[in-house]
């Protein structure tokens, strides 16, 4: 069973600074940000009003076909992200033979329609549409992904907030290990919600113009939306027919803080770095790149940067620790699926992608962030980390593939 | 792969009982729990029926502090985990915490607290709203919750996957002690009784009674045109088998099997070709190691709808041809209501005391016969028989569909 390698071997991705992997990874060496002003929704009232939404996205673009219909935002995104992985995966979906399952991650996902039916509720001169009323359960996500791709195999929805799309990439990789897939579809996807917006905003944890991680005046984070799919298959069918292969996945591993619901703690965050090494057999010493949960919270980097710190001991500065938060904002459940995502681009090109609009030093936050630039790194091992709501934490290691 | 997950001990919350000593009487003696819905203004719908669980105070079972901002789903969760804690005798220490994990199935268990957050947002603005509820809106917020309150650190997991999710919560917590990624999970699901997932099932037109008539739960009855929404939670403590025979626990069983397949030919709410619910069996058979004249008793998740009592009717007949008359199939679901994602943990806390008594439950409330649905159901009271591995099944609206099977531990 153990003997079974999986590797990544297709990328799909929606966010707000790209669809489609070329494009998002151009866009992340160069460090470009993705935020501006909130559309989705009127932002008058509240504290802030910036966000990472996905502007330019036309669901139409990549779902022509005559039958099929709209779904809601979080099943457009996974849609669109997994046609696109589908695609520069070469996979043949068409063999029946082949067992593909999907697990999506997310916090809200398809239950963002609660908020478009509470606007019908409360301006009642509007009809409710029922189409909208029927997708609100998160798992009509991964269930129109399987249905519309012809997929037979497992569906699983992970509603584990932020670090969903970590839970569901993990998850996939179990599948395939234990024998019950060949193929998994696996990653994240959420919309720009009203109810995380306000939430964040209510707990002062949003930042007014630009997302600062590790920066000593950082002000918060920045609500974002989008989705990223990785395809996973076992390593010797990828090999077989010839595939590009990104990346390996070596292991992972999952932790509760048990402790506070928003607050993260740093023995949580430490455990489960230190679980994923042991799952996935490497020692400290062989990670090169760590894509930081790196939320721009207070809280959030202090806890991550201290956790770093523990694991890693008087190495921890040798290690570039990035986070694409500060260009994407924080697209919460498929926040770790854009984050895997940037991990294996990272290792199949060696080149790390930045933390940009940092400037000010901060001192519990010592770590090498890969400040504004990005930076060109052989990197073997990569180490995704995320965390979220509940002390639901999730790391996953990739390495570059080698015989 | 040596590892066997057996199951150590229950806690169940459910409208026909809360306990495992009084719902297992409840389900032999086929208890219903039918009544008119008090937990919110049913005058606008034309079902005004439901399971509630009417007898339920949270602090039988939790402590008062912190209680408060908890939501329906988490006060019905955090206390069937309780009772699955107490009743393993499993003492969670900070040596053992990090071995030990939360598996929830759940779909709408933050539905309500999702909706009021943004309705208040809305109505009050923004800036009014009471921060502290905010937490209450992430759906992984009831199974966070018992990691919180129980200090579980292993790892905590929430599944949404519809009518499927108990199951496949049970059977992701039974991957992770086979994987050795733990060694006790307590694994289970949630759903509370509230208007927004009413309105759901409501808009959806599956709702027994929708069109002005008697609403009634009789599954594979010929009377049958819907179902009944009940709320509930099931917590199952799952444990690598060493571990409980090292602390010497007391074994109900042992998940053997388990699958999850996907229906592509779903067109929604049970209308499907039945291929992904055949796949689910067969799989679950094989990883189970077990022929299909092994299986002695089905408990199905029929739920008193006329497509899904068909659909799983027709499905057992298909993977068990000739031996499909000769296993005894029931549902419980026709005492319990449509629970959604806890009718699988519901069904497996049921399954459990069936195979310790040797006694199937019986299908209540049957008593038109339908010809298309003519397998042995168990109508006549409770049966007894010697039980040695029972299958579960779940199929969901939209496609998906699990199997899990428990097995007597000898």
């Amino acid at each position: 069973m153990n003997k079974t390698r999986v590797a990544i071997t297709g990328l799909g991705v929606v966010s707000s600074i790209g669809i489609g992997w070329q494009e998002f990874w151009k866009n992340l060496l160069a460090g470009k940000s993705g935020i501006s002003s909130v559309t989705a929704f009127d932002t008058s009232k509240h504290f802030t009003h910036n966000g990472g939404q996905v502007k330019d996205f036309s669901f139409e673009q990549y779902f022509s076909e005559e039958n099929i219909k709209k779904y809601s935002r979080a099943s457009e995104f996974a849609l669109c992200a997994t046609r696109l992985a589908l695609e520069d995966s070469k996979i043949d979906t068409e063999n029946k033979n082949t067992i593909i399952g999907t697990c999506i991650g997310t916090t809200l996902g398809s239950g963002q329609n609660t908020e478009i039916i509470n606007e019908f509720l409360i301006n009642k001169d509007i009809e409710i549409d029922n189409k909208i009323i029927c997708q609100i359960p998160p798992h009509s996500t991964v269930t129109i992904i399987e249905e519309l791709f012809y997929f037979n195999g497992p569906s699983i929805m992970f509603s584990t907030a932020c670090s969903a799309g970590n839970y569901a990439i993990g998850y996939g990789f179990d599948l395939i290990k234990l024998g019950k897939a060949d193929i998994m579809v696996v990653g994240g996807s959420d919309p720009f919600s009203r109810v995380a917006f306000t939430g964040f905003n209510q707990l002062s944890a949003v930042a007014p113009e630009k997302c600062q991680p590790f920066d000593k005046n950082r002000k918060g984070m920045m609500v974002a939306e989008g989705a990223g799919i990785v395809i996973l298959e076992k390593l010797e069918s990828a090999l077989k027919r010839n595939a590009r292969i990104y990346a390996e996945v070596l292991g992972y591993g999952l932790s509760c803080d048990a402790g506070h619901m928003t607050l993260p703690s740093v023995d949580g965050v430490e455990n489960c770095m230190l679980k994923a090494l042991n799952n996935s057999g490497v020692k400290k010493e062989d990670i090169d790149y760590i894509s930081a949960h790196g939320t721009g919270t207070i809280a959030n980097d202090r806890t991550e940067c201290l956790a770093i710190k523990r694991v890693f001991g008087d190495r921890y500065k040798d290690i570039p620790v990035s986070s694409i938060k500060s260009m994407l904002g924080h697209a919460m459940g498929a926040a770790s699926a854009l984050e895997a995502v940037t991990c294996a681009l990272a290792i199949f090109y060696d080149e790390i992608p930045p933390t940009i609009n940092y400037e000010t030093p901060d001192p519990e936050c010592d770590i090498d962030c890969v400040p504004n630039k990005s930076r060109k790194h052989t990197i073997n091992i990569a180490l995704n980390n995320s965390y979220a709501f509940g002390g639901n934490n999730a790391c996953l290691i990739l390495k570059k593939y080698s015989e | 792969m040596n590892r066997k997950a057996v199951i150590t001990g229950t806690g169940v919350l459910s409208p026909i009982g809360i306990g495992r000593n009084t719902f297992r009487d409840a389900f032999f003696q086929g208890k219903t729990c039918f009544k008119p819905i008090t937990l919110f203004d049913v005058s606008k719908y034309p079902v005004k029926i439901g399971g509630e669980i009417t007898d339920f105070d949270p602090l039988n079972f939790l402590e008062k502090k912190g209680l408060r901002e908890l939501d329906r789903s988490t006060r019905l969760v955090c206390s069937a985990a309780k009772l699955a804690i107490d009743d393993s005798k499993i003492n969670i220490t900070e040596d053992n915490t990090h071995s030990i994990g939360v598996s929830i199935g759940t779909t709408f268990g933050s539905l309500k607290s999702i909706a009021e957050f943004d309705r208040a947002s809305l109505i009050d603005g923004p800036r009014y709203v009471n921060p502290s509820f905010f937490p209450n809106t992430v759906i992984n917020s009831p199974a966070s919750r018992i990691s919180i309150r129980f200090k579980i650190k292993g790892f905590n997991t929430t599944i949404s996957t519809g009518c499927c999710s108990g199951i496949d919560a049970i059977s992701y917590a039974s991957d992770f002690i086979r994987m050795a990624r733990a060694d006790i999970v307590f694994a289970g699901a949630v759903e509370e009784l509230c208007e927004d997932t009413f309105l759901i099932l409501h808009t959806f037109g599956c709702l027994s009674g929708s069109n002005g008539t008697d609403t009634r739960c009789c599954p594979f009855d010929a009377r049958r045109d819907g179902i009944i929404f009940s709320e509930g939670s099931a917590v199952i403590a799952l444990e690598e088998e060493k571990h409980a025979i090292r602390r010497n626990a007391s074994i109900l069983g042992y998940i053997s099997g388990y699958a999850n397949a996907f229906d592509y030919t779903s067109e929604g709410y049970f209308k499907c070709s039945g291929k992904g619910l055949e796949n689910a069996i067969r799989i679950s058979l094989k990883d189970a190691c077990l022929d299909l004249k092994d299986i002695d008793c089905i408990f199905s998740s029929a739920n008193s709808s006329k497509e899904l009592d068909l659909l799983e009717t027709n499905v057992i007949k298909k993977v068990f041809g000739e031996h499909a008359d000769k296993i005894p199939v029931t549902a419980v679901k026709s005492m319990l209501g449509e629970t959604y994602s806890a009718g699988g943990a519901l069904a497996c806390a049921s399954a459990i005391e069936a195979l310790n008594y040797g006694v199937i439950p019986q299908t209540v409330n049957y008593k038109e016969k339908d010809p298309e649905c003519d397998l042995d159901y168990v109508i006549e009271g409770t049966r007894k028989k010697e039980l040695k591995n029972i299958l579960i099944l779940s199929s969901d609206f939209y496609g998906n569909n699990s199997a899990l099977i428990i097995s007597k531990y000898a």
